[in-house]
């Protein structure tokens, strides 16, 4: 932690206030993993109709319905973790635009709209009306999904969350979760085909996402001394070390595994496999790199 | 008027008298601080000694608290102070995340963030901020960065070569200047971190408005 110790100087501190406990806990890791799931299934839906459109027309209700109630748990827990949740409506009233709190509180809520208009779309079987909602519901999903990165980014205090890396990151987990959600969805009503297009998504996301977390453990240190800092609670013997590698382990590197075995033995329930080690290990990732810039001192 | 503080931590004998007189003018709540003083230890026995620095909001011209609070609960008023409307945070804790002096905190009693205003209600009324008063040599020094003539913009003059910001590359911009501080002053990964060595001993961590 202490990168800049001297010893010549070997300063101590000797007394001071106790550090704050962790401001940003689990409902937040809940409320990225929700709203990855809840765009990122929008995302596939949207791919799946152009390239597979035969196969993938029986899920336009099944995935406006998990899209729906993945948004809402993302807001829910959005809501539990304000301290003061009865005030959420300040957030239309009194808004700051230079914000990414309130832009994405606008955003959201508009796509949440759009959801429920699919739902009620998909229930009526109105399909023509359906695809053309789905298509600026999935351009809203985009900045839906990427403001939390922007939030991020807004907090300066956190070295380790910068805003091209988090915006990639971001989009990486809605594609992964998307695809892997959509597999385990898909069931019968999606050929192996379709499934097969939806690994694909699934491995070389988790590929493009392990590749920025090591470029980011590796060579991060060497740009800035915070997040130095920041990266010895997962190196080592840090206090998240192991938390860290297998969420890298389980969101990541064993589905990737996984994909390539399923498609040298065409087995589906491999695939499956894949999908929900992904779901799991997506969590397991957002929430150490949630804590961890949270356990420097910044005084 | 733009209005900033400066502390010359060769005068600061430690005696937290102005974390007090926050405390009783501001009604700080247990277990939180809007100033506070960190003791910092150097050198090896029998070469030792102790530093002060009073740590308090920087009310940066760039704040990214202002920035981040989706309600503006943060906001600048006319005098450069960044105030805080308790009745209008929602208490997201964002401005918390975004600080990189850890001065904002959720008060446990309103479930709002709140944070060193310079004493904003006592300026108003032409009152100095109650640390000042409260210094006993006076090394707290407040007063008007656009005027050359005020009291700080004098010492900051006089001491150019001393005067020195917290965390500068964050590019904050803060009306909080310190003349004599050090890198274990002012740096927070520039000293050992001990568990135990704060107020209350074996507490190592605080929770964040009472629960979470």
């Amino acid at each position: 932690m202490a990168h800049e110790i001297l010893a010549a100087t070997n300063a101590v501190v000797t007394l001071d206030v106790a550090l704050p406990g962790i401001v940003w806990p689990w409902l937040v890791t809940v409320n990225m993993w929700a709203k990855s799931i809840g765009t990122g299934v929008i995302f596939m839906l949207f791919m799946l109709l152009r390239m597979h459109p035969e196969s993938a027309k029986n899920l336009r209700l099944p995935t406006a319905i998990v899209a729906f109630v993945f948004i809402n748990i993302f807001l829910i827990f959005t809501l539990a973790d304000l301290h003061q949740p009865f005030r959420m409506w300040h957030i239309f009233v009194y808004s700051n635009f230079t914000s990414a709190i309130a832009v994405g509180s606008f955003m959201a809520s508009g796509f949440l709209g759009l959801l429920t208009l699919l739902v009620f779309l998909a229930w009526k079987k109105k399909d023509e009306t359906y695809d053309k909602v789905l298509l600026w519901t999935t351009i809203l999903a985009i900045p839906v999904t990427l403001y939390t990165a922007a939030l991020m980014a807004q907090c300066t205090a956190r070295e380790i969350w910068q805003m091209p890396t988090e915006s990639a990151q971001m989009i990486l987990a809605a594609l992964l979760s998307g695809s892997a959600v959509m597999i385990l969805v898909g069931g019968n009503k999606l050929s192996y085909e379709a499934k097969k297009t939806l690994g694909v998504v699934l491995g070389l996301s988790a590929f493009m996402a392990f590749t920025i977390y090591m470029s980011e453990y590796i060579f991060g240190p060497m740009k800035a001394e915070e997040v130095a800092a920041v990266m010895d609670y997962i190196k080592g013997d840090g206090p998240y070390t192991v938390m860290f590698w297998l969420g890298q382990w389980i969101a990541y590197l064993l589905p990737m595994v996984f994909i390539l075995l399923s498609r040298s033995s065409k087995s589906e329930s491999i695939l499956k496999l894949a999908a929900i080690f992904a779901l799991v290990g997506l969590a397991i990732v957002k929430h150490v790199w949630l804590i961890i810039p949270q356990l420097l001192p910044m005084s | 008027m733009q209005l900033g503080f400066l502390v010359d931590l060769h005068l600061c004998m430690g005696c937290k008298g102005c974390e007090i007189a926050c405390k009783v003018e501001n009604e700080v709540p247990l277990s939180t601080w809007r100033l506070r003083v960190k003791y910092v230890d150097v050198g090896t026995f029998p070469e030792t000694k102790r530093t002060f620095t009073p740590l308090r909001c920087n009310h940066c011209e760039n704040a990214p608290c202002e920035r981040i609070c989706p309600v503006s609960a943060l906001h600048y008023l006319d005098n450069g102070i960044v105030n805080i409307d308790k009745e209008r945070c929602i208490g997201c804790a964002g401005c918390v995340m975004a600080c990189p002096y850890g001065a904002i905190y959720i008060d446990p009693q309103t479930q709002t963030a709140d944070k060193c205003t310079y004493c904003a209600h006592r300026v108003a009324s032409s009152m100095m901020p109650a640390c000042v008063v409260a210094c006993p040599v006076q090394a707290n020094i407040f007063g008007d960065l656009d005027d050359p003539t005020s009291n700080i913009s004098k010492y900051i003059q006089v001491n150019q070569s001393n005067v020195q910001v917290r965390k500068p590359e964050k590019g904050t911009n803060p009306h909080h200047f310190y003349v004599g501080g050090g890198n274990v002053n002012l740096n927070p990964l520039a000293s050992h971190r001990g568990e135990g060595h704060n107020l209350f001993g074996e507490i190592k961590n605080l929770p964040v408005g009472g629960h979470h």
